[in-house]
């Protein structure tokens, strides 16, 4: 079955699968098998915003007087996040585009993906402001082992898909001769690579980003680098919309109403998925260590870090249907939440350097007296 | 006034003076986790033991059967929900 762009086929779009069906062939949304991606798409788009928009002229000052450990912090974070959304502003469209048989899913996947490029794009943004020599800190990303290491497991689930999906387009279930190597592919198999996939993608958007998210944040408590953590807020807010997708993807897939199989796959998967939660909250924390390994920040060290890691595990595995695992039931940063609330975004627009009053800013007050110096 | 019992202790009135549950919630000094309380990340969830609750807004959360968002709803009647550890 190679993937058509338009699949001739005439089918009812509300009875396939999220995945492994037809191709879809018409972008249609007058009807749809889950609603709630469409409902997705429209909070994503309201809410769009640009790196330009916000002011991060006052960091350069900030920045050039902080003590080098937290020059270090700060610039780590950014550089490991441009990883993740280099990552995912292209990875859902290329592993999850080819193999998606409903409308609104589809639209959903490109919306979320287009949404990571901009985060790709503010960090450029906010590198440029603070340093002279943005390059010297882009290069080091492909080189910093510490990133790298990451990098391994953030890829692999989606590396094993693509593959996976490339053979059976190309080749069909079973076992093929390629490049005078045997390679085997069933559909089945290619479920399970989809189910991990979409896990480990879960875990990225619900716990990778938030060591960095915490250290921003701790920073502006403190009035350092806010614009920068202006830009971080509207990231965090997407992100927990995107997490929400993932969400719905895996329960849907984890109930077998939408694939019988994907059920059976679901509990397969069990233990694997719990093992990529712990994974990534054990690299997470080796990540607090490098961050403060030549001191800590005021707020936060590594040990704080840490237990904030376990704590936000537990509750993004509840979140899929996986018992938590970790001992620690309170969030040790509560403060953190007054960032992450989504209705602050777009409080106060008297203040001048909130986002969302730059936003479309318009002014429809006209007074005779604005005519007054026009000559015709 | 629908009443809300809270892990099977504190019983309180809702008397519409908290706009949202999970607000009510933090009325009476209790620690609910929350992030975007638009009912988009789903951070508050909290089990519905018992009644009903009427949502404000449609969450986009995903929330299973005996779950709900305090963020975004107010109690329909007499309601006791947990809180989870």
């Amino acid at each position: 079955m190679a993937y058509t762009t338009f699949n001739r086929n005439i089918n009812d779009q509300l009875k396939e699968p999220m995945f492994f069906g037809n191709a879809v062939n018409v972008s249609r949304y007058d009807q749809q098998k889950y609603p709630i991606f469409e409902k997705l798409i429209e909070k994503q788009l309201s809410f769009f915003w640009r790196p330009e928009e916000i002011d991060v002229s006052k960091d350069r000052i900030d920045f050039q007087q902080l003590p080098e450990h937290e020059k270090h912090i700060f610039i780590s974070n950014l550089k490991y996040q441009t990883l993740l959304d280099s990552v995912q502003g292209r990875s859902p469209n290329v592993a999850l585009l080819p193999i998606v048989s409903i409308p609104e899913l589809e639209t959903w996947i490109e919306t979320w993906a287009f949404s990571e490029t901009i985060h790709s794009r503010s960090y450029t943004h906010i590198i440029r402001n603070i340093s002279a020599e943005p390059h010297k800190i882009f290069d080091d990303i492909m080189l910093n082992e510490r990133i790298l290491e990451r990098a391994v497991d953030v890829t692999r689930y989606y590396d094993d898909l693509i593959d996976g999906i490339n053979l059976y387009q190309r080749c069909g279930e079973g076992t093929h001769q390629i490049n005078g190597k045997t390679e085997q592919i069933t559909l089945r198999e290619l479920k399970k690579r989809l189910y991990l996939c979409l896990m480990s993608v879960n875990v990225l958007e619900a716990i990778r980003f938030y060591v960095s998210f915490a250290c921003s944040f701790a920073f502006a408590e403190r009035e350092l680098m806010e614009g920068n953590a202006k830009i971080i807020r509207l990231i965090a807010r997407d992100e927990a919309l995107h997490l929400t997708g993932t969400q719905h993807m895996l329960n849907i897939l984890a109930s077998g109403d939408d694939d019988p199989e994907m059920a059976e796959i679901a509990k397969e998967c069990e233990e694997e998925s719990y093992a990529i939660f712990m994974r990534a909250a054990e690299q997470e924390k080796d990540w607090a260590a490098y961050l403060f390994k030549d001191g800590s920040m005021i707020g936060l060290n590594k040990d704080i870090l840490c237990q904030y890691v376990e704590f936000i595990t537990n509750s993004r595995m509840q979140a899929v249907g996986l018992k938590p695992r970790f001992a620690t039931t309170q969030n040790p940063i509560p403060w953190i939440n007054t960032w992450l609330v989504s209705d602050n975004v777009q409080v106060a627009p008297q203040e001048s350097e909130i986002s969302s009053y730059l936003v479309g800013q318009i002014d429809n007050e006209v007074d005779t007296a604005d005519f007054g110096d026009f000559d015709l | 006034m629908p009443q809300v019992r809270i892990n099977g202790e504190v019983v309180v009135n809702f008397d519409g003076s908290s706009p949202n549950l999970l607000q009510f919630l933090e009325q009476q000094q209790q620690t609910v986790n929350y992030q975007c309380r638009e009912g988009f990340c789903g951070a508050c969830r909290c089990k519905l033991l018992s009644g009903q609750v009427s949502y404000l807004q449609e969450p986009l959360a995903f929330v299973r059967r005996g779950e709900f968002l305090p963020c975004c709803s107010i109690p329909k009647t007499d309601i006791e929900l947990e809180i989870p550890k």
